[in-house]
């Protein structure tokens, strides 16, 4: 059973099904739930199949979609992208839990939603450069609407800014790819072919593709100076579509960047003093910004900046310790900054105001928002028992390996973010109780649900990382050793 | 065949397990909420008596065969801890001193434990006196059976605990509180001593088993010995409240009867000179540390009998003759003479607990008034005054050590609030607010403030908030406006520009001027 395009069809389904139905958007809201939930079903049945022990691809399909291009329709998973495709069904679930507040034009908000799902996970199953590019700007689609029709005050601003951002990345994304595809004796855009020529590509050549793919992937991270359009987004977009921008979007961008850097060794070696210096920056940056908002939304989406330049800083070691931290920051960022945006969104239907000054001593009324908003802030601060400590914690081994002492600036970055979030912690939560705060009420059933699945996976993988650590070591060892190797020979060439 | 592999006295871990396992019983029971209030003091007394006897019973089993047949001395039950070649069992001396001390131990225990049954009937605290009483057991059994110093310092520890929690019994009461942390405090220069000789047996004898330091004290040079020997002694003297600790016993009075009786009359007090005398071989191969023994064991039974002879009240009279009694005891390990302290000790434990016990109704048994103070102690007015005020052991302890430390204190505390705080950047005022009054108006000054939510303070702190203003405005110049924003203005702006371009080519007269120029182009 092609699994892969099932999982790919399904919101496809899904969304079409919504389009020609009439009803509520209560009605609406139940088709996309059992369709979204049918993908993570979905996603899951393949994670039960998994082969933990194979470095290879899994699933494997592939189609000829144009033989003169040489393109073709090719999807299979490994360990850095199944994850991702977990995280995706997921959090499209979870935003879809926590769209009860969209109640205008329901039936296009929620098939917009489902094709976005279609699109990112396609994505992190393409195993064709030109497939990935395709998905890659299909999710530009729905996005812009979804930014664009149910946003905030600025919301046009934002959708535009976003677009324009992505799309001035994504050229150079395909100038990279095109070159290569030029320097290709076969014409192929399969990536297992792809990768054989560019690693033998000379050097500076190499280069300049990596450097391409970098202003490309780092838009959508987002790497520092290029940035700009997040803080809009995030904060203008509504709270279910801030959950996917942060927790799915981002993840994008990293994602195509341990791809690229596994394809052009000899170029990620040379670069990745500047990738360093760029995480630890945007790191400490996003971090001072976020400490800064006093908009709660500006703060988580500042955070995921800081948060980024962790995976970045994992990225750019190019060690299995280091890489393993990236990856799993890339999960942990995603339930934490889905858990933080779903939680603000419930806390800003109630209230209509983000502004952090406005609340106090919301445990007496709030207290599974508290527990569960706790949760989240804490494991973004990586305190043991929450992934967050996990991805931390390997970023940190790894980049004592790699960059020694000046890993300690990685603490810095983590000790800013400590004092945000325990700053709204306190803020939030703790103070004299106040008669204003008695109107907000706690979590319903429903949207306390979608909160406990994620905090309880970021506990989950706090406490229990091994079998998570497990199906990301093999195909992690195989983006490694291929370019330590070429290292060492580049060394040896050098001298 | 299974007897010999694992004989009898392996088992001798249960008496101390027995009284553990009653404590905390009682104490989830009195959490839980099944033994509270009177309801709860039978359950409470019989699981406590119920395990004393138990203990005392594997106690004379192991007696009995030690009689008969005789035990293994040294047992190991499991291994507690290893580093390297350093290793800390759980074992057990079970020679004729441990063995009559511990079952010395379970039965005065037991009889105290019976006494209080009645003596704290309805009294607040039923429950946690005999869960304490029960810990105690264990850390007093733990101590006279231990195989080790190291096993040895758990208990003693667990009897320091209980010893502060039992004199603090009237928490509400301040003198009560204020006693058991003197106790407690006091006992820690034991406890450090204690822990000093653990640490020089490791470094030079290696193992610290009994046996094994006993064979290493042989052959140790002067020094170390000395070192050991004092270290083991330190903990010895602040345990029986020998001079200059004494002072500590008197106030630790303050417990309920009862447990008076047990600690300080008669089996706490002595736990200084058991390590004393199991002590034996070591302290015999130094002169200097039996000189050291008479010395202060002399000095002791002075000051006991000197205050002792001006005390007006019951308990007071009998502590300070215990401490008398128990100066001698050191005065005879002092001498040589081991076995007459061991069998001292013994007598004086079961002597004295009998009158602890007593003395709540001593008044009603007296048919005469009180005994003067001695009549040849008048012409000595200076001697009088000062067994009066105890020979001003308190008073110097107080100067000696309290004030420098109080002082030392209060100079750091300067330092930090002065020096340290403004760089770290906290304050004793943060998270104080106390009234809602006072929430608003800090609310008020964070919004009124520039720097909005994230006031810095410390040095570090203005630090951050300075790179965080700069950061700020790179965000809002040049990233936000000059970016996104900035590149669609500049789109709208090229959008104007062209339109009103293809405006102006529109009309007739650009139309026919490009025209014409197609043609040059052509031509």
């Amino acid at each position: 059973m092609p699994l892969l395009t099932l999982l790919l069809l399904t919101p496809i389904i899904g969304a079409g099904w919504i389009l020609v139905q009439r009803g509520k958007p209560q009605r609406q809201r139940y088709a996309a739930l059992f369709f979204s939930g049918l993908t993570l079903l979905i996603a899951l049945y393949i994670l039960l199949q998994f082969n933990h022990d194979s470095s290879a691809l899994q699933f494997f399909e592939s189609v000829v979609w144009n033989a003169r291009m040489g393109t073709s329709y090719a999807v299979g998973v490994d360990g850095i992208s199944l994850p991702m495709v977990l995280l995706a069904a997921l959090l499209v679930f979870v935003a879809i839990l926590a769209s009860t507040a969209i109640q205008e034009r329901a039936q296009s908000y929620y098939a917009l939603i489902l094709f976005l799902e279609s699109a990112m996970i396609g994505v992190f199953i393409a195993q064709d450069w030109a497939l990935f590019y395709v998905f890659w700007e299909l999710t530009l689609i729905p996005l812009f609407f979804l930014i664009d029709r149910w946003g905030g005050q600025r919301r046009s601003m934002a959708a535009l800014n976003f677009v324009l951002y992505t799309m001035g990345g994504s050229v150079f994304i395909l100038i990279s790819l095109l070159v290569l595809f030029d320097a290709m004796p076969d014409h192929s855009f399969s990536m297992v072919a792809m990768a054989e020529t560019a690693r033998t590509l000379p050097p500076s050549t190499q280069l300049f593709l990596f450097l391409g793919f970098l202003v490309g992937f780092g838009v959508k991270m987002p790497i520092f100076p290029l940035h700009g359009w997040l803080p809009l987004a995030h904060v203008e977009a509504p709270a279910p579509i801030s959950i996917l921008l942060s927790g799915i979007l981002l993840k994008m961008g990293a994602y195509g960047l341990i791809r690229a850097a596994s394809i052009l060794p000899n170029a990620i070696a040379e670069l990745q003093p500047l990738l360093m210096g760029l995480a630890l920056f945007g790191l400490i940056y996003g971090g001072l910004l976020a400490w800064r908002q006093s908009d709660l939304k500006a703060m988580v989406a500042y955070s995921s900046v800081s948060h980024m330049g962790v995976v970045l800083f994992g990225i750019s070691t190019m060690n299995i310790a280091g890489l393993t931290g990236a990856l799993f920051q890339m999960v942990a960022h995603g339930l934490v900054a889905g858990a933080l945006f779903l939680l603000i969104g419930l806390l800003y239907q109630r209230t209509h105001t983000r502004n952090i000054n406005d609340y106090r001593s919301l445990i007496d009324h709030a207290p599974r928002f508290t527990l569960f908003t706790t949760i989240a802030l804490f494991s973004a601060i990586g305190i043991p028992g929450t992934a967050g400590f996990i991805a931390e914690f390997h970023a940190i081994v790894g980049g004592f390996e790699r960059w020694g002492w000046i890993t300690v600036l990685l603490s810095l970055g983590v000790m800013i973010s400590a004092s945000y979030a325990i700053r709204t912690i306190s803020v939030l939560f703790t103070g004299p109780s106040s008669s204003r705060m008695a109107q907000v009420a706690d979590l319903s059933r429903g949207e306390s649900s979608a909160a406990a699945l994620l905090a309880l996976l970021i506990l989950w993988l706090g406490f229990f990382p091994a079998s998570a650590l497990q199906m990301m070591d093999r195909s992690i060892e195989g983006v490694v050793p291929a370019t330590s190797v070429l290292i060492s020979i580049s060394e040896v060439g050098s001298k | 065949m299974s007897a010999e592999l694992y004989p009898l006295e392996q088992w001798i871990w249960l008496a101390p397990l027995f009284p553990l396992i009653a404590a905390s019983w009682i104490a989830i029971g009195y959490i839980v909420g099944w033994n509270r209030n009177e309801a709860g003091e039978r359950e409470t007394s019989r699981v406590t008596i119920a395990a004393s006897l138990l203990s005392l019973l594997s106690m004379l089993v192991i007696d009995l065969k030690a009689l008969l047949s005789g035990v293994e001395t040294q047992v190991v039950t499991a291994h507690w801890l290893t580093s390297g070649d350093f290793q800390i069992n759980f074992s057990f001396t079970l020679d004729r001193l441990g063995l009559v001390m511990g079952t010395m131990v379970a039965t005065i225990t037991l009889f105290t434990q019976r006494f209080s049954i009645n003596y704290l009937h309805r009294e607040a605290g039923y429950q946690r006196f005999f869960m304490l009483l029960s810990l105690f057991n264990t850390a007093m059994l733990l101590i006279v059976l231990a195989g080790n110093p190291g096993l040895l310092f758990v208990g003693w520890e667990l009897a320091g605990i209980s010893s502060y929690l039992l004199i603090a019994y009237n928490y509400q009461r301040q003198v009560a509180t204020k006693n058991a942390t003197y106790a407690l405090v006091t006992n820690r220069l034991g406890d450090a001593g204690l822990l000093t000789a653990i640490f020089f047996s490791t470094l030079w004898a290696g193992s610290i088993e009994w046996p094994d330091l006993h064979q290493a004290a042989g052959p140790m040079g002067g020094l170390h010995l000395g070192l050991i020997g004092t270290a083991f002694l330190l903990a010895a003297f602040v345990k029986s409240a020998q001079v200059p600790f004494s002072p500590w016993i008197t106030r630790a009075l303050e417990g309920p009867t009862p447990s008076s009786a047990i600690f300080y009359g008669s089996v706490m007090v002595h736990a200084g000179v058991y390590l004393v005398i199991r002590l034996q071989p070591l302290l015999e191969q130094s002169a200097p540390l039996s000189i050291l023994l008479i010395v202060v064991g002399g000095a002791t039974a002075l000051y006991g009998y000197l205050s002792g002879l001006v005390q007006t009240d019951v308990k007071s009279a009998l502590i300070f003759s215990t401490l008398t009694q128990v100066g001698l005891m050191f005065i005879a390990c002092g001498a040589g003479w081991y076995d007459l302290a061991t069998l001292y000790l013994l007598l004086h434990a079961s002597w004295r607990s009998w009158q602890f016990l007593h003395a709540p109704s001593y008044m009603h048994q007296m048919h005469q008034p009180t005994r003067l103070v001695a009549p040849w102690i008048h012409p000595f007015n200076r001697l009088y005054a000062a067994a009066m005020q105890r020979f001003w052991l308190d008073p110097m302890s107080l100067w000696l050590l309290v004030r420098p430390t109080q002082r030392l204190s209060r100079d750091i505390h300067i330092f930090d609030t002065n020096v340290v705080r403004p760089i770290i950047g906290t304050t004793n005022e943060i998270n104080v607010i106390s009234s809602l009054e006072a929430w608003e108006k800090q609310s008020c000054e964070i919004q009124s403030s520039s720097t909005g939510v994230a006031p810095g303070s410390g040095f570090f702190g203005v630090i951050l908030q300075w790179v965080a203003n700069l950061f700020v405005w790179i965000e809002e110049h040049l990233i936000l406006k000059g970016g996104g924003e900035g590149l669609i203005e500049v789109i709208k702006r090229a959008g104007i520009t062209i339109t009103q371009v293809e405006q102006q080519l529109s009309m007739p007269r650009y139309l026919l001027l490009m025209i014409m120029a197609t043609f040059v182009v052509i031509l």
